[in-house]
C-alpha cells in the first residue's frame, strides 16, 4: 500500500516532465520551422500590390517579398498561404501558419490577440482621390466639402469630425467611385494604399491623390500570443530593423510601384540615426526591448517609458486628457513653431499697420490736395475690404498673376502680414487725420508732420490701440493660406491625434494669453506716457 | 479670357453671389442681436448697485475682449457636435449658427462698453450724447459683416465659400482675381453708404453734443 503513493507520485512527475517537455518542444516555433525546413506565411491575395495572385495564380506582392527574405535569412523553404482579413489571426492562433504579414494594422485590441512583432514595417494613412484639376493642396481645404466616402471605413467619422468634412457615405466601392464620377463630390476619401491600386486602372490614372495621407496605421507582423518573448520573435524583429536601416524596404516599394510612403522614409531615417556618442538611436535596450522613440506611439502605455513621456501618458490614462503637446516631441515642437509664427505675425503685424497708418497720414496731410482725397478714398475702401478676402485675392489672384508674368513667388505669411496691415492701417490712417483735425482746431498753425507724428498719435491712442489689439487677434487668418501658425498647428495635432477637446481649449487659451498680453504692453505703455506728461 | 468674358462669368453668377452675401448678412445680424441682448444685459449689470455684480460684469466684459474670433470659431466649429439628441429626435446645430455665435463674443464686449457709457449719458440727460450709440452700433455691424467671411473657414456657404465654389467650377488661372475682387464689391456696395449715412448721423448728433453741454465728455 505504501508504495502505491510514491509510484503516483512518480508517474506523474513523468507526466509532467514530459507535457513540459513536450511543450516546450512546441513553444519554440523556431525549431518547428527549422525541423521542417519550411516557413509558412500568411499574406493577402486581393490587395494589390501588397498581396495578390499572378497570372499563374502564384501569390506575388510587397508582402510576398518579405515573407521570401525571412525564409532566406532562416535558411529554410517558403510556403505562401493566402489569408484574409477575417482569418489570419485564427489562422496564426491554429498554429495552420508560423507568420502573418497580411497588411495588419497594429492595434491595441490585436496587440492582446497575438504577438505583434515591432518594429512596424509599413504603414497606411487615410488620403483622397480627388478628379484632375482639383486645387486640394491641404485638408483644410475639404472644410464643409461634400466628400465621398465608402460605408464602414473605420476612418469615416473621425475623419468627418477632425477635418469638418460632410460626408457623402455610398454603399461599397463601385457606388463610391461613380459619385466621384459624376462629381457628386470633390473628392473621395479612402486608404492611401487601396488608392494606389485604383490608380492603377487606366481608367483613373489622370486622378490624383492631391493630399497627404493622415491617420496612419502602422502595419506589423504579427506571430502566435504563445510566442511572446520567443527565439523567432526576435529573430523577425532584427529583419524588420535591418530592413528600416539599409533601406530595403524603400526598394521592395520601388519594386512594385508603389507612391514612396513617408513612413518609410521616415523609419528609414530614424534607424540610421546616430547619438553624439555615435551608437545608433536604435539599438536594444538591456530589457532586450526597443527604445521608446522606436516604438508604435500610439500603443505604448505609461508602463512602458519614463520621463516627460510617462507624465503625459498617465495623465492621458487617468484622465483622457491626451497632451500630446506635453509629450510628443513632434507635436510639441509643432504647437511651439506655430507659437512662435504667431508672435512673428503679431509683431510684424503691427509695425506694419503702424507704418501703413502713419505713412497714410502723413501723405494725406502733406500738403498735395489731390493726395488728401486719394489717401481718405482708399483708406475707406481698405476699411471696407474684407482681410480674409484680401488675402486670397493677393495670396491666389495677385500671387498667381506674378508668378506667371514675372516668376516671383512670396511666402503666405508675408502676404497676411501685408494683407492684415493694409487693413488695420486704413483704420489708423482714419484715426490719425481725426485727431490732427482736433488739433487743427484747437490750434489754427497746426499740420502734420514727422515731427508732430507722435503728438497726434498720442491723441488718438486708444483707437490706435484698439485697432492694433484687433489685428493681433487676426492673426489666425493667416491660417487659410497655410502659414504654419497656432491653428495650423493645432487642427494639425487635431487631425493626427483625435483630440479636438484638448487642442482647441489649449488653442484658446494660449491665444486668449497672447491678446491680453498685448492690451497690458499697450496700457503698459500708456501709463509710461502720462507719467512723462506730468514731468 | 477677354474682358467681355470675364463680364459674361461674373454676371451669370451674379445671383449665386448675392445668395452667398445674403448669408453673411443674415449671419451678420444673428450675432449683433444675440450679442446686444447679452451685451445689454452686462452693461445694465455694470450699472447696478451692487458692487459684486458690477465687477462681474466687467470682469465677463474684459473676458469676450481678449477672445479672438477667428480661433473662437474654430473652438465651436470643433467643439459643438454638428447634430444632437434631444429626448430621441436628432436636431442639427447648422454651421452658420456656430459662426454667427462666434461672432457675437466681439459685439458683447462691444455693446456692454457702449451702451454702458451711453447708459450713462440717458441718465444725465445727455440724449444726444447717448443716441451716438447708434451710429456706433450700425458700423459695428458692418465690421461684423466683413468678419462675416471668415465663415467659409467652417464650410457656411456664405459668398467667400460660393466665391471658391466658383473659381473650382470656372477653372482658369484669372478667374481667382476676378471672382475675389468682385466679392469685395458686394462689401463695398453694402459697407459704403450705410457708413457715410452714420457718419453723417454722428457727425449731427455730435454738433448737438457740443450745444447742450460745452464740457468734452471724455472717452
Amino acid at each position: 500500500m505504501s508504495s502505491r503513493p510514491i509510484l503516483h507520485a512518480a508517474v506523474c512527475v513523468l507526466a509532467l516532465i514530459a507535457i513540459l517537455g513536450d511543450r516546450e518542444a512546441l513553444a519554440d516555433r523556431l525549431d518547428l520551422i527549422q525541423k521542417r525546413g519550411t516557413l509558412v506565411v500568411g499574406v493577402k491575395s486581393d490587395y494589390p500590390p501588397f498581396g495578390m495572385l499572378d497570372a499563374n495564380g502564384r501569390l506575388i506582392g510587397f508582402e510576398p517579398d518579405l515573407a521570401a527574405e525571412l525564409a532566406r535569412r532562416l535558411d529554410v523553404r517558403l510556403q505562401l498561404v493566402a489569408v484574409s482579413s477575417t482569418n489570419r489571426l485564427q489562422k496564426l492562433e491554429e498554429g495552420a501558419i508560423d507568420v502573418v504579414i497580411a497588411t495588419l494594422g497594429d492595434t491595441p485590441q490585436r496587440r492582446r490577440i497575438a504577438t505583434i512583432v515591432e518594429p512596424n514595417y509599413y504603414a497606411s494613412g487615410v488620403t483622397v482621390v480627388a478628379p484632375p484639376g482639383n486645387r486640394l493642396s491641404g485638408w483644410a481645404d475639404l472644410r464643409g466639402k461634400k466628400v465621398c466616402a465608402t460605408q464602414g471605413a473605420y476612418f469615416n467619422r473621425p475623419m468627418a469630425q477632425r477635418f469638418l468634412l460632410d460626408l457623402q457615405v455610398f454603399n461599397g466601392t463601385r457606388d463610391t467611385k461613380l459619385a466621384l464620377r459624376d462629381g457628386r463630390c470633390v473628392a473621395w476619401l479612402y486608404d492611401d494604399t487601396g488608392i494606389a491600386s485604383i490608380l492603377n486602372d487606366p481608367e483613373w490614372a489622370n486622378y490624383e491623390t492631391p493630399l497627404p495621407s493622415t491617420m496612419i496605421s502602422p502595419w506589423a507582423m504579427a506571430i502566435a500570443a504563445s510566442e511572446h518573448g520567443s527565439r523567432l520573435e526576435r529573430i523577425l524583429s532584427d529583419a524588420i530593423a535591418d530592413w528600416h536601416r539599409s533601406g530595403w524596404l524603400l526598394e521592395i516599394e520601388q519594386r512594385w510601384d508603389i507612391k514612396p510612403s513617408r513612413f518609410l522614409a521616415d523609419a528609414h531615417e530614424l534607424w540610421t540615426r546616430v547619438r553624439s556618442d555615435g551608437d545608433p538611436v536604435c539599438t536594444r535596450l538591456a530589457s532586450g526591448e526597443w527604445p521608446t522613440e522606436c516604438r508604435n506611439k500610439l500603443l505604448l502605455t505609461s508602463t512602458d517609458v519614463a520621463g516627460l513621456y510617462h507624465v503625459g501618458l498617465l495623465i492621458k490614462e487617468r484622465t483622457g486628457l491626451n497632451l500630446t503637446i506635453l509629450y510628443d516631441a513632434y507635436d510639441r515642437d509643432l504647437f511651439l513653431s506655430g507659437l512662435w509664427m504667431t508672435l512673428h505675425l503679431m509683431v510684424t503685424s503691427i509695425a506694419g499697420s503702424l507704418l501703413v497708418g502713419c505713412l497714410g497720414a502723413l501723405a494725406a496731410e502733406s500738403g498735395t490736395p489731390f493726395l488728401h482725397g486719394f489717401v481718405r478714398l482708399s483708406a475707406a475702401v481698405g476699411r471696407m475690404t474684407p482681410p480674409l478676402l484680401l488675402i486670397y485675392l493677393i495670396f491666389f489672384g495677385v500671387g498667381h498673376i506674378v508668378v506667371t508674368r514675372i516668376g516671383w513667388t512670396f511666402d503666405g505669411s508675408v502676404i497676411a502680414i501685408f494683407c492684415l496691415s493694409l487693413y488695420t492701417g486704413c483704420a489708423i490712417v482714419v484715426a490719425l487725420l481725426e485727431a490732427s483735425a482736433v488739433l487743427k482746431h484747437q490750434e489754427p498753425g497746426f499740420s502734420l508732420g514727422w515731427r508732430n507724428l507722435p503728438r497726434v498719435l498720442r491723441l488718438a491712442y486708444a483707437s490706435v490701440v484698439a485697432s492694433l489689439v484687433n489685428v493681433v487677434k487676426a492673426t489666425g487668418m493667416a491660417s487659410i493660406i497655410a502659414v504654419p501658425e497656432l491653428i495650423s498647428a493645432s487642427t494639425a495635432i487635431v487631425a493626427e491625434q483625435g483630440n479636438p477637446a484638448v487642442m482647441m481649449n489649449v488653442l484658446m487659451i494660449t491665444y486668449f494669453l497672447l491678446v491680453m498680453s498685448t492690451v497690458r504692453i499697450f496700457n503698459y505703455i500708456e501709463r509710461r506716457m502720462l507719467q512723462h506728461d506730468v514731468r | 479670357m477677354t474682358s467681355a468674358e470675364i463680364v459674361g462669368m461674373l454676371l451669370a453668377w451674379t445671383p449665386f453671389l448675392a445668395g452667398g452675401f445674403a448669408w453673411n448678412i443674415l449671419i451678420s445680424l444673428v450675432a449683433m442681436a444675440i450679442g446686444t441682448v447679452l451685451g445689454a444685459v452686462l452693461a445694465r449689470l455694470r450699472l447696478s448697485g451692487r458692487k459684486s455684480l458690477a465687477r462681474t460684469s466687467l470682469v465677463v466684459t474684459e473676458l469676450t475682449r481678449n477672445i479672438p474670433t477667428f480661433v473662437f470659431l474654430f473652438y465651436l466649429a470643433f467643439l459643438i457636435p454638428a447634430e444632437f439628441e434631444i429626448s430621441g429626435q436628432i436636431h442639427v446645430f447648422p454651421a452658420w449658427l456656430k459662426a454667427a455665435l462666434a461672432l457675437s463674443v466681439a459685439v458683447v464686449g462691444f455693446v456692454s462698453d457702449n451702451l454702458f457709457v451711453a447708459w450713462q449719458h440717458w441718465r444725465n440727460h445727455n440724449h444726444a450724447a447717448a443716441l451716438l450709440f447708434v451710429p456706433s452700433w450700425t458700423m459695428y455691424l458692418l465690421i461684423i459683416v466683413m468678419a462675416s467671411s471668415t465663415a467659409s473657414v467652417i464650410g457656411v456657404g456664405e459668398i467667400v465659400s460660393r466665391c471658391n465654389i466658383i473659381i473650382a467650377a470656372v477653372g482658369g488661372d484669372e478667374t481667382m482675381f476676378w471672382v475675389y475682387a468682385y466679392a469685395i464689391g458686394y462689401f463695398f456696395i453694402f459697407c459704403f453708404p450705410l457708413n457715410w449715412a452714420m457718419g453723417h448721423v454722428k457727425k449731427r448728433l455730435l454738433a448737438r453734443v457740443g450745444t447742450a453741454s460745452p464740457q468734452k465728455s471724455g472717452k
